[in-house]
């Protein structure tokens, strides 16, 4: 089930504009600060220059400061904002030499101008003030006294000249902001080029084409187009294996059908109630074969195709196997062979399983060993308790199996390069399918000194886990 | 003529308004303006603006600034020549902002902050007595009046009349512009003190002196005054100097504290109006500042005669020196100094 979540795109443009956003608000909030500082300095050096003049106005007259305020200095103070202007000269004792305004100077920033020229601000007046003060000291016939010269003015070409900076960088930060959201716009079209690539590649496809993608990817999709691959891969292997086994049920069941067909003509020819009989007891063995076929391809469709384990449950696997292998001992087939158990563990040994998936496969293990070992060969069967798995096995004294055919024993109609059996070649086939429907691993192996051992390594069931 | 119009006017605001009926809104004026010069502007707003009722207060210099700070309620607008003493209450934040397309337009060298407008444009002038030009070539320019005060001097002793800086604020605030301007000015002090020049308060008393034969030479007087006087004195003549001429402006704001800012603003738009400086043009001698104003009383027509030899006294911070007490005393030390020099 597909469910649209949004599109990369808008997802793309949320992040940005978040990231934007934030970033901007800093970046916006520092540029309103330094342009503070840039009109603060600004003026602060008018204040300074206004200072500067006035002290050099400033002379001494019988042991008293006198000062005639130049008007040059006034107009410096005033800036071409025409601001609102205050001075005053205070002399030592911080008495006022000269002043223009009511303002009163705080002692501590007369102490502080003392140590070095102070920048402050202040209200009054009804407005606010930029206040500067610095101190000199004069060498005159009577006194050496410093003189303290305290400047100000208000605020207007400050703000003015902050507010001009300010809209400055904001016109230029959201320039830059449009400029980078269409090129963003841009640069996303292009980024996605190759998914839009990958799409009509596969809208493109036969329903049956199952080859590997030739496509030129960018590094983030390498992963999305390999696993198409694989998937590709998966869905033409299990095609062909389902073709494989298609044509290969069809040639075993024509085999028999073709004896079937031979005797019942030779038959038909003859006038020998004698011939007839062996012929009619011969074409009961062929089909009655035939039948055994065709349940166990029947068997193995289900055990393919059937994929739910809603028979699992919590059972005893060495009282199934006791069970089984009596019910095989007793059989005719089994007459000619030593089949027997090994000494089973004392406890019970709980595995998750199909009962009747699991007879299935002792059933075709033991029959596997009846066809394929010669009479009198001995067939044990046994329960093995590991860690956290059992191991359920099997092992004979017959032939053996050639080491390079191992690994392909449990394929559909694989006989170990035997033909002289009548088996169907699917009881291994059927085992591994069991097998991995237990989620079981399959293990064969020589058995010393001759023989095969065939080893199902179930994963043991918890304790607490009670049926 | 001037006084009848101005009795008309004064009736039309003590009976016309209250019997009208109209809760006429009061406008204060405090201003050292001379009401029989401005009676024409007055009688233009009163007819433009019949709602309000215009209370024009005419005072001196010093009692106008004293008005601004003590007075209560206060005014609502204040307009005096004295300009560094207006600069100085404007720096203390007694003016309220004038927010106007008037306003705005005003030429920048003539108004401060957009809180202080200069709205008119009087020169400095020398007046003569015409027994003068019998006995000498008249001056022309501070050069030739200092030559004389030199030259003629016996003739002169006691016929020359100024301002007295102590006394009046104009002449103080005119003395020191021309102090800045050239360091010769102190000779010309000295050569007036030498003549035992007369120093009196105000345009007026230089006036009447002249013409009642007194004073023969009248040295820094408000033109605006002196060319209405000429006109109906013809033994006075007015010279504006060749040289360079001082240009003094008449400075209004509105009270921060103005009990009806409304009508105040009124007011002074109409006087920065084009209406109003049409008036100023036409009906006093104030001359107007506009230059898109025609009239005989403009700065532009001044300009034309005179050329530029006209120094309007800038409206800046830099008038706030003269105030400083400091730099007051020490000029008028020096004042003192060169004029009792011999």
């Amino acid at each position: 089930m597909i469910e649209v979540d949004g599109t990369l795109k808008s997802r793309l443009a949320v992040w940005l504009l978040v990231t934007v956003s934030a970033l901007g608000a800093l970046l916006l909030i520092e540029a309103y600060l330094s342009s503070q500082r840039a009109a603060e300095r600004a003026y602060d050096s008018q204040l300074e220059s206004a200072a500067l003049t006035i002290a050099e106005a400033v002379q001494w007259q019988e042991g008293q400061p006198v000062v005639e305020i130049p008007a040059a200095a006034l107009q410096i103070l005033a800036t071409r904002h025409q601001e609102r202007v205050f001075y005053a000269v205070l002399d030592a004792d911080g008495q006022r030499v000269s002043a223009n305004l009511d303002f009163p100077i705080q002692a501590d920033w007369r102490k502080q101008v003392d140590e070095h020229p102070v920048w402050t601000d202040a209200d009054n007046l009804g407005a606010g003030w930029r206040l500067h003060g610095r101190e000199f000291d004069s060498a005159g016939w009577e006194t050496q006294d410093p003189v303290q010269i305290w400047v100000g003015h208000t605020l207007a070409g400050r703000q003015a000249l902050t507010g001009e900076l300010f809209e400055r960088a904001v016109t230029r930060f959201l320039v830059m902001v449009l400029l980078a959201g269409l090129l963003m716009l841009l640069a996303m079209r292009v980024a996605l080029n190759p998914m839009r690539r990958l799409r009509q590649l596969l809208r493109q496809r036969e329903a049956d084409d199952m080859r590997p993608f030739d496509a030129r990817v960018p590094e983030e999709l390498r992963e999305l187009a390999e696993t198409l691959d694989t998937l590709f891969a998966r869905q033409r292997e299990s095609r062909d294996a389902l073709l494989r086994f298609t044509a290969d049920a069809s040639h075993q069941l024509k085999t028999p059908l073709a004896g079937l067909q031979s005797t019942s003509e030779l038959a038909l020819k003859s006038t020998q109630p004698d011939e007839w009989r062996r012929a009619l007891a011969a074409v009961h063995d062929g089909a009655e074969r035939t039948s055994r076929l065709a349940n166990q391809l029947l068997s193995l469709a289900r055990l393919r195709h059937v994929a739910d384990g809603s028979e699992m449950r919590r059972l005893d696997l060495a009282t199934l196997l006791r069970e089984t292998v009596f019910e095989w001992a007793e059989r005719d087939v089994a007459e000619d062979h030593d089949l027997g158990l090994a000494k089973l563990p004392s406890t019970p040994l709980f595995i998750h399983g199909e009962p009747w998936a699991l007879r299935e496969l002792l059933g075709n293990l033991i029959d596997n060993a009846l066809r394929y070992t010669p009479p009198g060969s001995m067939i044990t069967l046994g329960l093995v308790r590991h860690v956290d798995e059992v191991e359920l096995f099997i092992e004979d004294d017959g032939p053996g199996v050639a080491p390079e055919v191992l690994e392909r024993l449990h394929h559909p109609f694989e006989r170990g390069g035997r033909q002289d059996t009548h088996g169907s070649g699917l009881g291994l086939a059927i085992v591994d399918s069991i097998a991995r429907r237990h989620d079981a691993r399959l293990n064969m192996a020589p058995h010393t000194p001759c023989g095969l051992r065939v080893s199902l390594y179930f994963p043991l069931a918890s304790q607490e886990d009670t049926p | 003529m001037i006084a009848r119009r101005l009795r008309t006017l004064a009736f039309a605001t003590l009976l016309l308004a209250p019997a009208s009926g109209w809760a006429a809104i009061p406008l204060v004026v405090e201003a050292a303006l001379d009401r029989e010069v401005v009676a024409p502007l007055l009688e233009a707003f009163e007819q433009a603006h019949p709602d309000i009722a215009l209370d024009f207060r005419d005072r001196s210099t010093l009692e106008v600034d004293e008005r601004i700070a003590e007075a209560d309620p206060a005014p609502d607008v204040v307009i005096s020549s004295a300009m560094p003493w207006q600069m100085a209450r404007v720096n203390e934040g007694y003016a309220r902002r004038l927010d106007s397309a008037e306003a705005r337009g005003w030429p920048e060298w003539a108004k401060w902050r957009d809180e202080v407008f200069g709205f008119t444009f009087e020169p400095i002038v020398m007046a003569y007595r015409l027994d003068l030009s019998r006995h000498m070539m008249p001056p022309a320019t501070h050069a030739d009046l200092h030559t004389l005060l030199t030259e003629q001097l016996e003739l002169l002793r006691g016929r020359v009349t100024t301002y007295s800086p102590s006394r009046s604020g104009v002449g103080y605030t005119l003395f020191q512009q021309d102090a800045r301007y050239t360091t010769r000015f102190w000779d010309l002090v000295a050569a007036m003190g030498n003549a035992d020049a007369v120093l009196e308060a105000n345009t007026r008393a230089m006036l009447e002196g002249i013409s009642e034969g007194r004073y023969w030479l009248g040295y820094n007087l408000l033109g605006s005054y002196a060319m209405v006087w000429a006109q109906e004195h013809p033994e006075v003549i007015v010279q504006v100097p060749q040289d360079y001429s001082l240009v003094m402006m008449r400075m209004a704001f509105i009270h921060r504290d103005a009990p009806n800012p409304g009508a105040a603003r009124e007011f002074l738009d109409f006087l920065l109006s084009r209406d109003g400086q049409r008036v100023i043009a036409g009906e006093t001698p104030l001359f107007s500042v506009r230059p898109d104003v025609i009239g005989p009383y403009t700065a532009q027509r001044l300009r034309d005669q005179v050329g530029e030899r006209l120094y309007p006294i800038p409206i800046n911070a830099s008038l706030l020196a003269f105030v400083d007490p400091q730099r007051r005393d020490a000029f008028m030390a020096r004042w003192q100094r060169e004029f009792e020099r011999r």
